[in-house]
């Protein structure tokens, strides 16, 4: 369908936070059992989703990220006891605010993937890939960047010039 | 030249440079709040309330880009902003606060570093400056020398008259160039009496007689109790006409980016906080000395003026209500 | 309709917390006191630090007096003597605040001297000091307020402030916002932090902003743009509001001093309310040694999680 085609031309940014012991496992046990997945992952690793500060989001959005999957261990098998469970509370709060924001939640995953869940991993990022890819590319950041206070914005045509000859 | 503009005509002259092309920047609404800005309609000009920021962010942006990097592989670029690139600007309904402190942050901005950011922006503004018919009793413009219907750093000054209208008087070679270039807008001096202009109740400070306190009392008691409720925000210095102390950041990442100049307040506890990290003026009191000293005392020394223009915006907004006019009033009797 | 709000109390009021600091001070438990004092502006309030009993008939208390005083008991107000006990003058929300400090461990109660005021609400950031309380001057905060009666206090005239019911307008406007797209309520916060200038006057006044450095002034790592762009403002705010979600006290300081205008306590009310729904929370109340997100529940919900 032509819909679909249009949408196959962009390639979703999707960065993922995930802990060491659990998800970061789960998606090596993926890549190791040959699991296929969509490539639009970019994983960063922690030690665990507690260390994971929710202005990290906020920055993976505004650096240009599509989408942001955070994964972890299950409740009560967090490497260091309760990492997880002051993550749950935090990213609770703060995917609150950032709908309040405006931001679209869709864009937003948080899940739980275990060192021997493989397949869940690859369902989880192929999930929110195509979700994303289905959004379309996340601008409001990119645009909120470009914008300027009106005493600094380029207004004339040869300010632009300068800028736009890089 | 002095001359007779109506409302109808006011309005009209407004539309008359938007349409040339002409940016022009007036008091108006943005998202409920009164502030200067570019004017996309006539329409959209509202005189009746003293704008929140004051009129020198058309000089001295809030946040500018002065200069852009690209890096391809190796290959580094620098783009520099040209002031030459600068829209032509009518500063209109600027009151006697706003427009009077303009020539005094000339003063500054070209002293050792000519600031050619703000100097172009200079070159190609027309300030209409608006005489004040009301004050409140945060306005203290008489008390430092000037007056709501003093045209200081007006190229053309509007005063309203009886019978709707303004009487217009041009100061400079710009203001009659903005006549003449409309003059079928503007007709001769109808000889409407002028409306009453407003009376801040404030009493005048003896500057002299401040400065010569500030002289001599760097290191006194009393700073400790004029600044003790001081919170250390940058309400006071951003909303001000006169103060202009500005940062330089690089914001970007690895590949590209922009250094950018932004506004900064001798308030905030960073301001001087040294890389070693040492901070001289390490305590609010200090900070809120520096205020002082250099409105009333600093900038006489280096330039003959005070950095103060009465408008009472840093009265009326402090958090914590710390009044200046108080202070320099009580400083002026010691 | 507008309905004027009785504020014939705080006369009795005024002379009351003057009796009571002449008294401590003048009996020497208490180092000093920080309250309100008239200022030059008709009808204007603002802190002052009363060391000297005689000096106590300069405390008054009135619709103007706006200023949570407890910003100046952290640790961010080095120049507020720290010395014996203090006294400190409170209206509910004030309270709220300094409660939280305690549950924080940045304030001992027995450091303090709460002098607690009945209170009838006091003026928005809009009105002009001299305007007589309103139901269309009153700030918005009070409209909602559970906390007229400070609780737990060493000294409470006994005034009964008498208030009209008022139309609460922070959940009106939440329940407006949350009912938009996201795309549009993207475009409202959008425009309200257009208007941000970063003078931090937000971050200065709140009680609970008292790192020694702010994350947002920090820039090893930069977290968040210093400039006041769009991009920069929406980024500190967001920070901020995510910061004092589960401690902010509700005392609105930061809406009331902004100087653009910024519907601040918006965010943090909105914050509140899922912590409430979330977490059965509220800030204020009692004195938690870990707040809402510095403990857990192996039972939390997680039914965003897949």
């Amino acid at each position: 369908m032509p819909m679909e085609e249009q949408m196959h031309s962009f390639e979703p940014k999707i960065i993922a936070f995930v802990c060491t012991w659990c998800t970061y496992a789960g998606a090596d046990l993926a890549g190791t059992s040959r699991m296929q997945y969509p490539a639009n992952v970019r994983v960063l690793k922690f030690p665990c989703t507690g260390r994971i500060d929710p202005v990290f989001i906020l920055k993976a959005f505004q650096q240009g990220a599509d989408g942001v999957l955070v994964s972890g261990c299950h409740p009560g098998d967090c490497h260091y006891i309760a990492g997880n469970f002051h993550a749950r509370r935090r990213f609770a709060v703060f995917r609150k605010l950032l709908e309040f924001v405006g931001v679209d939640l869709g864009r937003l995953q948080f899940s739980w993937v275990s060192a021997a869940e493989g397949g869940k991993w690859v369902e989880m990022v192929t999930d929110l890939t195509e979700r994303v890819r289905g959004m379309g590319p996340m601008r409001d950041f990119e645009e909120l960047a470009l914008e300027e206070q009106w005493s600094g914005a380029i207004t004339t045509p040869e300010l632009q010039e300068a800028y736009d000859s890089i | 030249m002095q001359k007779y503009l109506s409302q109808q005509n006011f309005i009209a002259l407004l539309s008359k440079l938007i349409s040339d092309g002409k940016r022009v920047v007036a008091p108006r609404l943005d998202a409920g709040t009164p502030l200067y800005g570019p004017l996309a309609d006539s329409a959209g000009i509202v005189l009746d309330q003293l704008p929140r920021r004051s009129a020198k962010e058309t000089f001295f942006p809030v946040c500018e880009d002065i200069m852009s990097y690209d890096k391809v592989g190796q290959q580094v670029t620098l783009t520099n902003v040209t002031p030459a690139s600068f829209p032509e600007t009518i500063l209109v309904g600027g009151r006697p606060c706003d427009a009077a402190a303009i020539p005094v942050l000339d003063a500054v901005f070209s002293w050792d570093y000519k600031d050619e950011f703000f100097l172009e922006r200079r070159r190609k503004t027309t300030i209409i400056g608006l005489s004040c018919t009301q004050a409140d009793d945060a306005c203290f413009c008489t008390a430092v020398g000037l007056s709501p219907a003093d045209h200081k750093g007006s190229d053309l000054f509007l005063t309203p008259v009886e019978g709707g209208g303004y009487a217009c008087e041009t100061f400079t070679e710009k203001g009659e160039a903005l006549v003449n270039g409309n003059r079928d807008l503007f007709a001769e001096p109808n000889g409407a009496q002028a409306l009453p202009p407003a009376e801040p109740q404030v009493e005048k400070f003896d500057l002299k007689k401040v400065k010569a306190w500030l002289d001599d009392h760097f290191e006194d008691s009393a700073w400790d109790g004029i600044a003790v409720r001081c919170v250390g925000c940058g309400a006071c210095a951003f909303l001000c006409p006169a103060c202009h102390c500005f940062d330089i950041v690089d914001e970007g990442t690895e590949k590209t980016g922009k250094r950018r100049k932004c506004w900064d307040a001798c308030g905030f506890w960073k301001f001087t906080h040294h890389a070693s990290g040492h901070n001289p003026r390490d305590l609010q009191p200090k900070r809120y000395r520096n205020r002082i000293m250099h409105k009333f005392k600093y900038y006489d020394d280096k330039f003959g003026q005070t950095l103060c223009t009465g408008c009472g915006r840093c009265i009326r907004f402090c958090p914590v209500g710390i009044d200046i006019a108080t202070i320099v009033s009580e400083i002026g009797k010691k | 309709m507008t309905n004027t709000i009785d504020t014939s109390i705080y006369v009795a009021i005024t002379e009351a917390i003057q009796g009571e600091v002449r008294r401590i001070l003048s009996e020497g438990n208490v180092s000093a006191v920080i309250g309100y004092a008239a200022a030059r502006r008709k009808g204007s309030a603002q802190p002052t630090v009363i060391v000297q009993p005689d000096d106590a008939e300069k405390l008054i208390f009135s619709a103007a007096c706006v200023n949570n005083l407890a910003v100046y008991l952290t640790k961010a107000k080095k120049e507020i003597p720290k010395t014996g006990k203090i006294g400190i003058v409170v209206k509910g929300c004030d309270l709220k605040a300094l409660v939280g400090l305690m549950g924080e461990s940045q304030l001992k109660r027995e450091d303090l001297y709460l002098i607690g005021v009945p209170c009838a609400g006091v003026l928005a950031s809009t009105a002009q000091p001299a305007q007589p309380l309103t139901s269309d001057t009153i700030a918005p905060k009070c409209r909602e307020c559970d906390a007229r009666l400070p609780t737990g206090c060493d000294f409470v005239p006994d005034q009964q402030p008498v208030i009209p019911e008022l139309e609460r307008r922070y959940s009106a406007e939440i329940a407006r916002l949350e009912a938009m797209p996201p795309a549009e309520r993207w475009a409202y916060w959008k425009e309200q932090f257009k208007k941000c200038i970063k003078c931090y006057a937000c971050r200065q006044v709140c009680p609970f902003c008292f790192c020694e450095q702010c994350l947002c002034d920090r820039n090893k790592p930069q977290m968040v743009e210093t400039t006041p762009r769009p991009a920069g403002n929406a980024a500190w705010h967001i920070v901020r509001g995510m910061h004092l979600a589960g401690r902010c006290a509700g005392c609105a300081e930061c809406e009331r001093v902004c100087p653009m205008d910024i519907p601040l306590n918006l965010l943090n009310r909105k914050m509140a309310k899922e912590l409430k729904e979330l977490y059965n929370y509220e800030a204020g109340f009692e004195m938690q040694e870990k707040g809402p997100l510095a403990t857990y529940d192996e039972k939390d919900d997680q039914s965003f999680i897949k």
